[in-house]
């Protein structure tokens, strides 16, 4: 049963900073960069929505350092943020030397899994808000992984209570590149955890040859697959449209929330 | 499969193989059969458009803000056959690619012919900022706040122990416009081209050690520093070797540190 509650909203784009601050329909807007010093629609912005922290903090598969904590802390202030996320991911190589600049999850093991609990337990000890963790896909397996993701998430989350943000694109293109229906391959996923849920659109990616996450709208796939979804987490409390990105225009973003909003 | 040490060792050599396109051709690699190698090379060359795309939007933000009128959008060259040739040689994040790929871009948008007088200032500048910003870089400091185990500031006393060294990757520009003067306006609405004041401007281009990258005017002085800092000087060396007093080099290094563009060492 859908939570009436259920906000809906979108990323804050800054480069659209001038409609967000006069829009109507959406009830919040996910930081993922700090504002800019010469970002003038940022007092309007900060001043009439519910902001949530979902910038890079850090990689949890090692400890976050003290300069990251500070960050983490001043931002989810500032914002005045519910809650705080961060994602499954493991981008970058201990030595600094090799980094991918996006989101790669991590090797599904016990050594990772002992890593993340302990790194975020520090973390949410840290914070004055509820830490939340979005599950990151990956193109192909590694075949070291010792177990599927979800079961790794379902034991992430019974140890450090933590709350799951569900990204179902992430889920979608999984179960995908799996050739598995979506809604089976979700099933498998810790729901009961979920507080916030992203929706996004997926368009053909030239190296991929296939479907990847994109700045578009949601197909009515992707909107009934958020549909079910919602339908099975009872502790969600918002759903966000997954964009970011200067190629995204208003009319995707303020119409891909109001399709969101009128498919739940 | 080949074993490694642990777990975080397997990560590290997937991701390595991702950014790094000689590894990933490299028998090393390959031999380790940790994952399908087509599906491997698919994903790394989406990840290199990603990266340079994300790059190149940020650091030539203001050749983008000029298309209009060069009708050249710098992140064009990421779907040319140009960057597809690159793609072999990549590594994500390496000064040389960082390099090979600003080239593209530059020579992309200089062909359009834009009666842009500064025009090429401005693309030996976007060069540069985004050629500082690369290389390898400290994602979280020490235990204990301590950093790379560097003085964060010009050590007090006798400077005979300590010897400052320019940071690799700095960079200093010699302009013949003031470019300052005009990018900010770039970036504001704009009907006719903004122009920038044709005077000699010298510029130092420095990154800090957690990537932050920043651009401060230089003069003289500035220059000799930066040239001479070799890590072997002492503070008075350095200061003799500029034609400045020692508190003024102090000073100097001071803002130099702040900027990342020069660090010291211990010569003992």
């Amino acid at each position: 049963m859908r939570n009436a509650k259920l906000m809906v909203g979108a990323f804050y784009n800054p480069h659209l900073g001038r409609e967000l601050a006069v829009a109507t329909g959406i009830d919040h807007l996910a930081m993922a960069d700090p504002p800019a010093a010469s970002d003038a629609w940022w007092p309007a912005i900060g001043g009439r929505y519910t902001l949530l922290l979902h910038d890079y903090l850090g990689q949890l598969s090692e400890p976050l350092d003290e300069r990251s904590i500070q960050r983490a802390r001043a931002l989810a202030d500032l914002y005045r943020s519910p809650w705080v996320a961060e994602h499954f991911q493991c981008l970058h190589t201990e030595d600094g030397r090799y980094n991918l600049n996006y989101v790669f999850p991590p090797l599904y093991t016990e050594e990772f899994l002992d890593r993340f609990v302990r790194n975020a337990c520090a973390l949410k000890a840290r914070l004055d808000q509820p830490l939340v963790m979005e599950n990151i896909p990956g193109f192909f397996d590694v075949k070291a992984s010792q177990m599927p993701e979800p079961l790794w998430l379902h034991r992430f989350f019974e140890a450090t209570g933590a709350g799951f943000l569900l990204d179902l694109p992430h889920v979608w293109l999984q179960a995908h590149y799996h050739d598995m229906a979506a809604e089976r391959w979700l099933a498998e996923f810790p729901l009961e955890h979920v507080v916030e849920l992203h929706v996004a659109g997926v368009e053909d990616d030239h190296d991929l040859a296939g479907p990847w996450i994109a700045p578009a709208e949601p197909s009515d796939e992707m909107l009934a697959f958020a549909a079910h979804a919602v339908s099975r987490c009872p502790r969600a409390r918002a759903i966000t449209f997954d964009a970011f990105s200067p190629s995204l225009t208003a009319e995707v973003l303020f119409r891909s929330v109001e399709r969101i909003r009128g498919a739940l | 499969m080949t074993r490694l040490s642990s777990d975080r060792a397997v990560q590290d050599d997937v991701i390595r193989a991702l950014a790094d396109a000689p590894y990933r051709a490299s028998a090393d690699w390959q031999r380790r059969g940790l994952a399908d190698p087509g599906r491997v090379e698919r994903y790394a060359r989406f990840l290199a458009r990603h990266f340079y795309y994300e790059r190149i939007v940020h650091f030539f933000k203001y050749s983008r803000a000029l298309a209009r009128v060069t009708d050249r959008a710098p992140e064009a060259i990421l779907k040319s056959p140009a960057f597809d040739a690159l793609l072999p040689t990549l590594v994500l994040g390496s000064r040389e690619t960082a390099g090979a790929v600003a080239r593209l871009v530059t020579a992309h948008v200089a062909a359009g012919g834009a009666p842009v007088p500064y025009l090429a200032d401005l693309l030996r500048y976007e060069e540069a900022m985004m050629v500082v910003e690369a290389g390898p870089r400290v994602w979280r400091d020490a235990d204990g706040g301590g950093g790379g185990g560097s003085p964060k500031g010009v050590p007090a006393g006798p400077g005979e122990r300590y010897r400052p060294e320019t940071v690799e990757g700095t960079v200093l520009l010699e302009l013949a416009f003031d470019l300052p003067a005009v990018l900010p306006k770039l970036l504001q609405p704009w009907t006719a081209v903004p122009q920038a004041p044709e005077r000699p401007t010298s510029l130092l281009v420095a990154r800090s050690p957690h990537g932050r990258v920043t651009v401060a005017k230089s003069d003289e002085s500035v220059a000799a520093v930066i040239e001479l800092a070799d890590g072997k000087r002492t503070l008075e060396e350095l200061a003799a070797g500029a034609g400045v007093q020692a508190a003024e080099l102090r000073q100097t290094l001071q803002g130099l540190v702040d900027l990342g563009a020069v660090r010291f060492s211990t010569g003992s």
